[in-house]
Formats: C-alpha cells, sequence, structure tokens
C-alpha cells in the first residue's frame, strides 16, 4: 500500500505569547487523492494546524510542539522548509500579499528561482504550470493589474511549479466573486481528481460541498470536533457557526424556535417633513480615468429614506467608483450627483459625511487614534460639532455598538471584529443620515458576519443603508433593494426578486445563484419576499 | 491612482543598452559631472544628458510632472545663488563686478543692493548645467529600466541575491502600498479629514498626519507579515537562486562601459587642475578688466 501522504499524530502547539494552546491533540491521516474540507469559525485552529503542515510553525512562529507530522512518509521535524515546500505547496489566503514578482512568469517562478534549479528546468516548469491553468495567455503580463481571480490562479501556478504532491489552501475563497469562486472550486476538484491530495481550509461550506469533497473536518476549540464523509457534518455541526446549504438550514431551524423578527432600519421609518426627497439622486453620471474605458456610464438612480441598498457585480465593475460618487470621493465627468437636493460639485467630502457616512472594507485602514474614544471623535470634530454634541454622539454610538467600557481601549489592539464596529460607530457618531459599507461581512466568519449584520440592520440612526458586496446571499438575506452593476453600468436596479430572478442575467453578470436564493425563488409565491432560510424555514415548513 | 508604472518599451537608445551597463555608464557619468564647475566642461554632460533626454521616447505629457519639478528646483536655485552670491566662495576668491542694482529704499538703514558679477552668473549658469544634467539623467532611469530586471541587474552587478531580491520586492509593492496609501487618503476624507487645511507648527502638523501615517504603516507591517510567509514557504533564502532573466552584454554595451570608465578617469584627472569657476573673456571685459 503506498504511504499516506499526510500523517498527523497527537499534535498539539502553543504559541510563544500566549497561554492557552492553539491545537490540541489533532490526529489526522489523509491519503492521496483526497480533498479535505477544514471548516470552523475564526479562531478555531484552523491557520494553526494549516502552519504546523506547511513548516511555518515552529519555524517562522515559534512556540510550543507536541506530536508530529509526517508529509510523505518524512517526519517534517527533520526537514527544511525549502524541503517542505517541495512536499506540500500553500496557497494563502490574501493573494495580493503572497504574490511577490511584478510580472506574471517572475511570480510562478519565484520558488524554483529559490530552488538554485537550471534555468531551462525552470522556463520548462513554469509554461506547464501557466499551460495546466490554462493561463498562458497571463504569461508577461504586470502582477499587480490582475483580478482578484487571476491573482489566486498565478498564486497557484506558482506553487504547482514545484510540484508539491499536497496542496494546502487557506480559504481560497475569501477575494473572490462569485464565478471566480466557482472556478476555483472546480480548479481544486480537477487537481484532486488527478491524485494531489487537497487539504482546503474554508468557512464558506455550501460552496465547498458543491465539488464533493471527499471528506470534512469540522474544528472547534483547537480540536476536531467532527471527521467524516462530508454528508455527515450537517449532523455534527451548528448550522449558525459554518455556512451550509439553505435547505438544510432550513430543515434545521425548522426544529428550532423561529428567530426572532427584527426591527429593520428604525431610523429610516421616522417621516421627516421632506420625506419624499431622495437623500441622494444621480442624474446621468459618468466618469472615467481614460475617456475610452469609463468606469461610471449614465447612472442615474435615487437612494431614498428606508432603502436597504446591496450592490452586485463582478470585480472592476464599478461598484466601489459608484459609492465614491456618493460620498463625493469622485465627482461626475458628466451628468450630476446631488445629496440631499445639492450637487456634489459644490460640496466638500466633509460636508457630504453628515448625510453619508462610508464604512471601508479593511478597518484597518481607517483606525489610528490610541483610544476608542479619540477615535469616534474623530470624525465628529472634523465636521465641526460642538463638544457637547460630540461628547453625546460618541456615547451614543459607543452604545448602539456594544462597545461600553472600551472606550479607552486603543482599536489597534482589538480584534478584526471589535475593530469592525468601531468603524461602523466612527460613522454613527458623525450622525451621517445613510451608512454605505464595502463588503461589510469580508474577513468574518458566518457567525460573526450574521450578528454584525443583523446588529447594523437594528441600529437606529440611520435612514437608509448600502452595501457592497460580492455575496449575493447578503442581498437575498438582508436587502430590500439590489443594484447590479457591470462595466460601469447600472444593469438592473428594482427588488432583490426583481434583480435576481433571471438565471441569464445572473450569469451574464458573473454572479451565480445559491442555494439560499433558490429556495427564496421557489418559494415566493407564498412569501412574496426573499428571506435568510431560518425565517423561511418557519414561513414555509 | 497614486502610483503607475512609468516604464514601457520605447526603443530608445537607452533601452538598446543592457541595464547592467547602463548603470555603470550612469555612475560614471554622475562622479564626471561633479568633479566640474567649469562650463566648457560641464557643456559635454550637458550635450549627453540632452542627448539621452531626446532619444529616450520619454513624451513630455507623461513626464511633465517630474520635469516641472526639477525645472523649477534648479532654476530657483540658481537665481537664489545669483542673488545671495552664497555658494560659490569657495570656486572664487574674487569678484568683478558688471553693475551693481540699489534698491530705491532703506530698511532699518540698510539698503538692499544686488551685485551683478561676472562670476556670480557663471556660477549660477555652470550649476543649472550641471544640476541639469545629473537631474534628467535620474529621470529617464524609471521610465527606461525594466523594473522586473532591477534584481537581476544588481545581482549580475555583484550585490548578494537576497539585496538584489529586494529590489524586485520594493518594485512589486510599491503600487501595492500607494494603493493602501489612496484607500487611507479616501477613509480619512469620508471621516471629514482634509488634509489641506493642515495648520500650526511643525510638530502639530506632524501630528496631523497621523491618520494617514498610522493605518498606512500598520497596514504595510501587518501585510508584511503575510509577504514573509509566502516568501518562506517557497524556500527564499535557502541557498544560491537562480534568475530567469539573463542579461547579456554585447558589444555596444562593452563600449558604453568603456567610454563611461574612461570619461571618468579623464574628467578625474582634468579636475586636478580644473576645479574652479571659468569666467569668459566678454563677461570679465564688460566689469572693466
Amino acid at each position: 500500500m503506498d504511504i499516506e501522504p499526510v500523517i498527523i499524530e497527537n499534535l498539539s502547539f502553543r504559541y510563544r505569547s500566549r497561554a492557552e494552546p492553539a491545537i490540541q491533540n489533532i490526529n489526522l491521516r489523509v491519503s492521496a487523492g483526497q480533498l479535505v474540507l477544514i471548516a470552523g469559525a475564526s479562531g478555531c485552529g484552523k491557520t494553526t494546524l494549516a502552519r504546523c503542515i506547511n513548516g511555518l510553525i515552529p519555524r517562522s512562529y515559534k512556540g510550543e510542539v507536541q506530536g508530529r507530522i509526517l508529509l510523505q512518509g518524512q517526519d517534517t521535524a527533520a526537514l527544511s522548509l525549502a524541503r517542505i515546500s517541495q512536499l506540500v505547496g500553500t496557497v494563502l489566503q490574501d493573494p495580493e500579499r503572497q504574490i511577490l514578482g511584478t510580472r506574471v512568469a517572475n511570480e510562478v517562478a519565484f520558488g524554483l528561482e529559490n530552488l538554485g534549479l537550471p534555468r531551462q528546468e525552470i522556463l520548462q516548469r513554469v509554461e506547464q504550470a501557466l499551460d495546466y491553468l490554462g493561463i498562458s495567455h497571463l504569461r508577461d503580463r504586470e502582477t499587480f493589474n490582475l483580478s482578484g481571480g487571476e491573482k489566486q490562479k498565478i498564486a497557484l501556478a506558482g506553487v504547482l511549479a514545484m510540484q508539491p504532491r499536497i496542496l494546502l489552501l487557506d480559504e481560497p475563497l475569501a477575494s473572490l466573486d462569485p464565478a471566480s469562486a466557482q472556478e476555483a472550486l472546480a480548479l481544486a476538484r480537477r487537481l484532486a481528481d488527478e491524485g494531489m491530495t487537497i487539504l482546503m481550509i474554508e468557512h464558506r461550506v455550501e460552496d465547498v460541498l458543491s465539488i464533493q469533497p471527499d471528506r470534512a473536518l469540522f474544528m472547534n476549540k483547537g480540536q476536531i470536533e467532527y471527521d467524516g464523509p462530508a454528508e455527515g457534518l450537517e449532523k455534527h455541526v451548528d448550522y449558525r457557526q459554518v455556512k451550509l446549504p439553505a435547505r438544510l438550514i432550513m430543515k434545521m431551524a425548522s426544529r428550532q424556535p423561529p428567530p426572532p423578527r427584527l426591527e429593520v432600519l428604525p431610523g429610516g421609518k421616522a417621516k421627516p417633513e421632506n420625506a419624499a426627497a431622495p437623500l441622494v439622486k444621480f442624474e446621468d453620471a459618468s466618469f472615467w480615468y481614460e475617456p475610452e474605458r469609463p468606469a461610471l456610464e449614465g447612472v442615474t438612480l435615487e437612494i431614498q429614506r428606508g432603502d436597504i441598498i446591496a450592490v452586485l457585480g463582478p470585480n472592476g465593475a464599478g461598484k466601489t467608483t459608484l459609492v465614491k460618487h456618493a460620498i463625493g470621493l469622485l465627482k461626475p465627468k458628466r451628468g450630476r450627483v446631488l445629496v440631499e437636493g445639492r450637487d456634489t460639485r459644490d460640496l466638500s467630502v466633509a460636508q457630504i459625511a453628515h448625510t453619508l457616512g462610508y464604512v471601508f472594507q479593511s478597518p484597518s485602514h481607517m483606525l489610528f487614534a490610541p483610544t476608542v474614544y479619540d477615535e469616534l471623535a474623530f470624525g465628529p470634530t472634523n465636521l465641526g460639532q460642538k463638544p457637547q454634541e460630540m461628547e453625546q454622539a460618541t456615547r451614543e454610538a459607543i452604545q448602539i455598538v456594544n462597545l461600553e467600557g472600551l472606550e479607552k481601549y486603543p482599536p489597534l489592539a482589538m480584534s478584526f471584529g471589535q475593530q469592525k464596529r468601531v468603524s461602523i460607530a466612527a460613522v454613527l457618531a458623525m450622525r451621517s443620515r445613510i451608512l454605505a459599507m464595502d463588503e461589510p461581512t469580508a474577513g468574518q466568519d458566518y457567525q460573526n458576519y450574521i450578528s454584525f449584520m443583523e446588529a447594523i440592520l437594528q441600529m437606529p440612526g440611520f435612514e437608509a443603508i448600502l452595501f457592497i458586496t460580492h455575496d449575493v446571499d447578503l442581498a437575498v438575506a438582508y436587502s430590500n433593494r439590489v443594484l447590479l452593476v457591470n462595466q460601469g453600468r447600472l444593469v438592473c436596479d428594482g427588488s432583490p426578486y426583481e434583480v435576481l430572478k433571471d438565471q441569464e442575467r445572473l450569469t451574464s453578470n458573473r454572479l451565480v445563484p445559491t442555494s439560499l436564493l433558490r429556495a427564496n425563488l421557489d418559494f415566493y409565491p407564498r412569501t412574496g419576499r426573499f428571506m435568510k432560510a431560518e425565517e423561511l424555514a418557519h414561513a414555509v415548513l | 491612482m497614486l502610483v503607475t508604472w512609468r516604464y514601457r518599451q520605447r526603443n530608445s537608445l537607452v533601452q538598446s543598452f543592457d541595464p547592467r551597463a547602463w548603470i555603470i555608464f550612469f555612475g560614471c557619468f554622475l562622479a564626471s559631472t561633479l568633479f566640474f564647475w567649469d562650463l566648457r566642461y560641464l557643456s559635454f554632460f550637458f550635450v549627453i544628458a540632452l542627448t539621452a533626454v531626446f532619444t529616450s521616447g520619454v513624451t513630455w505629457k507623461e513626464s511633465r510632472r517630474a520635469w516641472l519639478f526639477i525645472l523649477t528646483f534648479v532654476t530657483f536655485f540658481s537665481i537664489l545663488t545669483f542673488l545671495t552670491g552664497r555658494g560659490g566662495m569657495e570656486l572664487y576668491t574674487t569678484e568683478h563686478i558688471i553693475t551693481q542694482v540699489s534698491a530705491p529704499f532703506k530698511i532699518f538703514g540698510w539698503q538692499p543692493t544686488l551685485w551683478v558679477t561676472a562670476e556670480r552668473i557663471m556660477f549660477s549658469i555652470s550649476m543649472f548645467a550641471r544640476v541639469f544634467s545629473i537631474a534628467s539623467m535620474t529621470i529617464l532611469i524609471p521610465y527606461s529600466l525594466n523594473p522586473s530586471l532591477y534584481g537581476v541587474t544588481f545581482r549580475r552587478l555583484g550585490m548578494p541575491d537576497k539585496i538584489a531580491y529586494g529590489m524586485d520586492l520594493t518594485m512589486r509593492f510599491i503600487p501595492t502600498f500607494g494603493r493602501d496609501f489612496s484607500l487611507t487618503m479616501d477613509a480619512q476624507r469620508a471621516r471629514g479629514y482634509e488634509i489641506e487645511k493642515i495648520s500650526g507648527g511643525l510638530f502639530a502638523q506632524v501630528r496631523k498626519l497621523a491618520p494617514l501615517v498610522v493605518p498606512v504603516t500598520i497596514h504595510a507591517i501587518v501585510g508584511s507579515e503575510d509577504i514573509i510567509d509566502a516568501m518562506d514557504l517557497r524556500a527564499f533564502g535557502v541557498g544560491p537562486r537562480t534568475w530567469i532573466q539573463q542579461l547579456t552584454f554585447r558589444r555596444r554595451d562593452i563600449a558604453l562601459i568603456a567610454f563611461g570608465v574612461a570619461m571618468l578617469l579623464v574628467s578625474a584627472a582634468l579636475s586636478l587642475f580644473t576645479y574652479r569657476l571659468w569666467v569668459p573673456d566678454f563677461l570679465l571685459a564688460m566689469a572693466g578688466g
């Protein structure tokens, strides 16, 4: 019998800086050609396990290791990182940070160059890897200008060129649009079918289940709680922790009490005097960096009080450009954008911030102050709020996002989820009427993503919410209006049902129907609106 | 976008040479120019610089900002030295006055007077020629040398693998860093931060840059952990590496290096005799002697 490519025996690891072990007593044997899904919430130890397998632990991350790992029958403790890198190839979560070459060919060759292989062999292997992934046409391109999906393939090509027998993919779908994610998954399946052993860490379980992984592991608190066939996962995991297919969630949720009904967007219901006037209005707005390639073309739309808008579309479609126009970071080169009836050309970004607050995808792009309180006071101070008013707004914002008691805490030392809440509070403190968010759930696991979205929707203070996302389910579960953007144009604007019912339209805009969308479409004649799976279960089952 | 690649293939004189040859020649040119203050010799370097610029294929449109910056900078300092007479004192001991212009007013009993001397005129012209030659040759580099060849160029010039690859890595991450900076700038502007309104003393101004500097720095540090992991995972630094890009010296490259080195040696030798300002006779005549 062949040796199993991955054997892990009694593995435990504690980071030097922490008191508790990150993983404990892991035992795992994986046979050749198996595609193994490793799921679990943030902090469950998935990434630590990956670092142990690829040798970064204990070489780059110091701490206390117990147990042993055998790759292709060789104990990794005795191997150099260079040797391990030829046995197991790792693709990290953010391809942007792991692509090291300025040009595609250099990037793919990087590992082979480091191993000091002869030049001819390197060139041959680079061609093979690019050819295998069907991306030879990218060979001479600059890596910086590639799309997210292309970057991921280049990163994978760089790893495959080193001809490992085992592939470790750490949340490979995190930064991809739905169509690119599907391509990446199909590719993983093909590699496994051809004999590669694949360990795929991912909390988008539903997506991975679509390629029939041979086996699934569920990790919790540093231990493996479930290890078995993917179909058995549902019996052992909480459907709130990882994202399962909608029909499965419905089945499980129907046995539970119905979820509490959300009091959505309470601020959007109040009717001030001029309630009918739109908060933001685009009138045939166009924008371009180069005239021949418009980034936004002839967009006309209104944002009204009570709108919860999901902006969907593929990478580079113009979603961010659209939102930047609403906040005045960009001004249209043709047409107009009006914020509360005033042309954004006559307003500074600071003035517009009274109406529209924008939370960027990564909180680390904006957090800088020594304390949470100072961070929240920054916006209101810039907007010239009076000290008393500012004090009150800041206190309220802290209360709304549940950060009481952490006012003096440095935001930069907080967890990702807390930082995300600080960034929302920073907008709340400015008393902006519309909350705009770029990929609000990026970097959060399923459970956090749900509680985060629901907390935001119930926050008082906002009259409308708008978010940019790749995640069709986020639009299905939480929006009441969808803007579909592609190639700078507003392709479709309507209720989630109107925009998402047409399969052809989804495909042509690189969106993939999810199980939640399908379930909602099936039951739409009975429900009359889209909802999340738990709610749907109680509405129809 | 804040950072864009300036390089493209242009079929220019600069690009017809191996990048190593051009870097060596550039070094020789730089050192040689610094040997002189004599405009007659500096003209030689000025002509070389102009030839490189006019054959570079770099258009005015794409390099306008850089040129305007250099021209403003060089002109400003040339005029300043002309007006004040500072900076040239080591090169001449006596001045020949051509004319003097006195202000029609006095400040606390002092009447501002501009002494137009033959030496000051020549000093500011020489300074212009010297700085302009160096600056224009330097500007051409990012437009002409392929960024993906920086690493191998410096490796073949004798730098160790790790340092040479650092060059490549810098080129790779400059646009990423630029994008992070723009994102932070936008994020803070959306919170009402207006960089153009920063005021106060130097220290206060630096403090007010914290909303930009802190996130960009923290992001770079956090990101660098992933970069280091990615390099470790692909065996960086385990031994001597192969570089897939190949550079080959041709005859013209050898000729360029030989010319550069010869220029440096001759300049060094000549400078023993001519490290001083040259003032043409007609200017001295205008000064009356």
